[in-house]
């Protein structure tokens, strides 16, 4: 069971991001059906979900929202913005539910009732149409017109036979229909085997029901909401009044039935139309509803454990070492027909590769409905008008990396918010739009992904800047600099540019957080401003977090791997020029810079070349030397984790194989700069 | 796992500096024969590094050195035990080196006498049991315990006591 429920967790988490979603699509606008339809599906699924769970806080809670939006959907009830707010703190409240369930905190609890209460009265309220609606244009379609009068509906419901296996009971549904109205029910049994062939897994049955009711042929629907995947369903509205009040009808039915033959439409339709040639009235019949059409949508995607992935991700990147290995033998060995096949062989497998690698990809569009909720409660909150746009969010990312950006991003949509838009009245005086427009953008350039977030506020004071960075002492007040290291203050740890430290985006941290948040996904942060126009953060990111372009480097027998991105220079010096440096600081092309003679940190004895290479990291501001024996070369590297065994350390971060299949280590340039320089602290300064 | 005493398991004996001990062979994955071993900078000595496990990058430790038992010469019949151990509620692959490997033992519960309980500091619930085979005793080891422990262990006591016995 514990396992059931977690799978329903994970399920409710799916769908209450689709309902955030689509309530953030239906703020913007408020007439549109899909949205409510995709909404109170959600919900509705929800709901039995959680009632099948156990879940009953969810289940009573999600059955008043459910109710709200069925009344929305018929047209009952008008999208308001008090309906809108209710249903985001609903959906925040039913995460709560979902961690704490019937162990709820009294805050949660207060929260609850009030949500329910809020609820309930906006039911009454607007039953009697009192509230507006927020938007001109709300055109639900009225269905009271149609209501109050009873159709017959012709349904036939064959589920697949697999339907057991995923708990439904068929007959719970065919009662539920019965529960509808005045029903005749015809069930097929003539498919059943014998007894010594029956399995019993499978459904051997389906029904027929003539049902004339009240209700709309969407309510009919809803009852096979949950199974309209598992069976093939076909609903007909019959022209014909009160199918099963009509005894000759009935008793034809039975009669040509009761031998368990197939019953097809046609021959229903016949009849009623003999029938009714009896009765002396006369139509056709109308609506043709087959429930099939999700089915394509949803077999597109698969869900599939992140496990299962890097166990293929490893397979693959094995066989791309490997590949190495036979593309450099086929060519020593110089065979013409072994030559193609290796290079067949090799097409493959980096088309492999690219695949694989490529399923681990998600769209930037995934995270982008946080920001969305961010800007419409921040700007609320702040009484400031912004509207959010983004562009280009099919754009992708490793899984690992958008979820390493999304704290990064609130910091930056924050700030722009709380610093970077101005209130209406000033943008009105400044003669720019009233509402502020803020745009996250993402686009591909090479082998990055670039992701932009612009505001249209203020811009940054490039002149406060400066006095700020007196202020707090990070430069001096003769100091003659450029405006792009001006703006590079900003990522220095310690400095933040509001006047007044707000609730938002005064936490404490600030743009240097972004920028060392950034970096550990191997990033790079860049800031242009412009005054009273905007500010533009920009992003760059690599595609993905498995493939690494590094310097391969060698000492003693061991090979390391240093992440390409963070190298700037190498420098060769004489062995004795290391040994004797001052301080550890060593003479390049523009100075003095530390450095770490990596032998000795890392503790190997044996003799060192009289060569050695000086190869120089850079990790935000500083720039620092590591001494190797070695520069091999540049190496793509397919990063691979050391284990737990190894979380002891951190100057390595992982490990990859080479091409010879022994082992090269990755370091950890920021790791290897914060404890390797503790020599040399005095010396920088 | 019946409670039964005359329960048969089977154990992999192998030696470590003229020891003998022995892991139940759910836990080995398979043998290796002793490679080239990257040592990773940083890490305590009986984490010996990383080899290639067919496109894996697995762990090697030294047994030996985590007893505090002396370290030989590598020979032509050190090996690496390749294992499935738990820890910390994870599964992880690890290689560990040992001087020899010696057989496969199939062993009744009730051969398996109760490791002896001496007042060391260490815990002796890193060993299962020992079972004597004609002169020596083969000391069985719980695998997933000792490495829950990240300091070296000393079994020296054990072993003595073991003979005395």
């Amino acid at each position: 069971m514990e396992q059931f429920k977690k799978k329903f967790i994970e399920e409710a988490l799916d769908l209450i991001q689709d309902l955030e979603k689509s309530s953030l699509e239906l703020s913007l606008d408020t007439s549109n059906k899909a949205h409510i339809e995709v909404i109170f599906r959600a919900m509705h699924s929800l709901k039995g979900g959680s009632a099948m769970f156990g879940f009953d806080k969810i289940d009573a809670f999600t059955h008043q929202l459910e109710a709200a939006y069925d009344m929305v959907r018929s047209g009952k009830l008008v999208v308001t913005e008090r309906l809108l707010d209710i249903t985001f703190k609903s959906i925040d409240h039913i995460k709560v539910l979902l961690e704490e369930d019937d162990k709820l905190s009294q805050a949660a609890q207060k929260n609850h009732d009030f949500l329910l209460s809020e609820m309930s009265s906006l039911i009454k309220n607007d039953q009697k149409g009192s509230e507006k609606p927020v938007a001109e244009g709300v055109s639900i379609a009225p269905t009271a017109d149609i209501a109050g009068k009873e159709k017959t509906f012709y349904i036939q419901f064959i589920p697949k036979p697999g339907i057991f296996k995923n708990g439904t009971n068929p007959l719970l549904i065919v009662n539920e229909l019965v529960g509808l109205g005045k029903c005749k029910v015809f069930t097929f049994v003539n498919d059943i085997p014998e007894l010594s062939n029956l399995d019993v897994f499978t459904c051997y049955t389906h029904w027929v029901v003539l049902l004339s009711t009240e209700s709309s042929l969407e309510d009919i629907r809803d009852v096979f909401i949950f199974v309209d995947l598992d069976c093939e369903l076909v609903i007909k509205e019959l022209d014909f009044q009160e199918i099963t009040a009509n005894e000759s009808l009935t008793h034809k039915l039975d009669e040509s039935f009761s031998n368990g033959s197939k019953m097809d439409l046609s021959e229903i339709e016949k009849m009623i139309t003999e029938v009714k040639a009896e009765v002396k009235t006369g139509g056709e019949p109308t609506v043709t509803e087959t429930v099939n059409k999700n089915k394509e949508q949803s077999i597109s995607s698969i869900r599939v454990s992140s496990e299962k992935l890097d166990e293929l991700i490893n397979l693959v990147s094995e066989l791309v070492t490997r590949q190495a290995g036979l593309s450099l033998i086929s060519e020593s060995i110089n065979n013409k027909d072994l030559i193609t096949i290796a290079e067949d062989i090799e097409k493959i497998s980096r088309r492999l590769r690219d695949n694989t690698f490529g399923i681990r990809l998600i769209p930037v569009d995934n995270m982008v409905t946080r920001f969305q909720r961010l800007v419409r409660e921040l700007s609320h909150e702040l009484n400031k008008d912004i509207v959010f746009q983004t562009e280009g969010t099919d754009t992708e990312l490793d899984k690992s990396i958008i979820e390493g950006l999304i704290d990064p991003l609130m910091h930056i949509i924050r700030n722009s918010i709380d610093h970077g838009i101005e209130t209406t009245e000033v943008r009105t005086k400044q003669g720019k739009s009233p509402k502020g427009k803020i745009l996250l953008k993402a686009f591909y350039s090479g082998a990055n992904v670039y992701i932009q977030v612009s505001d249209d506020g203020k811009g940054i004071d490039t002149k406060g800047v400066f006095n700020h960075a007196v202020k707090v002492g990070l430069i001096k007040e003769d100091a003659t600099m450029s405006e792009k290291d001006l703006l590079n203050l900003i990522f220095l740890p310690g400095f933040t540019t509001a006047a007044t430290i707000t609730k938002v985006s005064g936490r404490g941290v600030g743009m240097d957080v972004v920028k060392r948040k950034i970096a550990d996904l191997r990033g790079e942060v860049s800031l242009e401003t412009k005054k009273n126009a905007g500010t533009t953060i920009t992003i760059k990111l690599p595609l993905t977090l498995s493939i690494i372009d590094g310097l391969l480097v060698k000492i003693n027998e061991t090979f390391y791997v240093i992440p390409l991105s963070s190298v700037s220079k190498c420098f060769e010096f004489a062995h004795e020029d290391l040994i004797n440096a001052v301080n550890n600081l060593i003479f390049v092309n523009d100075g003095h810079i530390p450095f770490a003679y990596l032998r000795k940190e890392f503790n190997i004895e044996t003799q060192s070349p009289a060569i050695e290479q000086i190869v120089v990291i850079e990790y935000g501001e500083t720039h620092f030397g590591l001494a190797v024996d070695e520069v091999i070369g540049e190496y793509q590297a397919v990063l691979k984790t050391l284990g737990k065994m190894f979380s002891c350390q951190d100057v390595i971060s992982g490990a990859t194989i080479l091409g010879d299949g022994a082992v090269a280590l990755v370091m950890d340039p920021a790791k290897i700069i914060s404890q390797f320089s503790y020599h040399t602290e005095e010396a920088i300064v | 796992m019946s409670t039964a005493s005359n329960q048969i398991q089977t154990y992999l004996s192998f030696k470590m500096s003229e020891e003998l001990f022995a892991i139940n062979v759910s836990k080995v994955i398979n043998i290796l024969e002793i490679r080239h071993i990257t040592k990773v900078p940083k890490t305590p000595a009986y984490m010996k590094g990383v080899i290639n496990l067919r496109g894996t990058v697995l762990p090697v430790v030294d047994l030996r050195i985590k007893f505090g038992l002396p370290e030989k010469e590598n020979t032509v019949d050190t090996s690496i035990i390749v294992l499935n151990i738990e820890k910390d509620g994870e599964m992880i692959m690890l290689g560990t080196l040992v001087d020899a490997v010696r057989e496969v033992l199939e062993l009744k519960d009730d051969e398996i006498a109760a490791s002896p309980s001496i007042g060391t500091k260490y815990n002796s619930g890193f060993i299962q049991g020992m079972y004597r085979m004609d002169e020596h005793f083969i000391m069985i080891l719980d695998i997933d315990k000792i490495f829950s422990v990240d300091e070296v262990i000393d079994v020296k006591d054990f072993a003595s006591e073991g003979k005395s016995a």
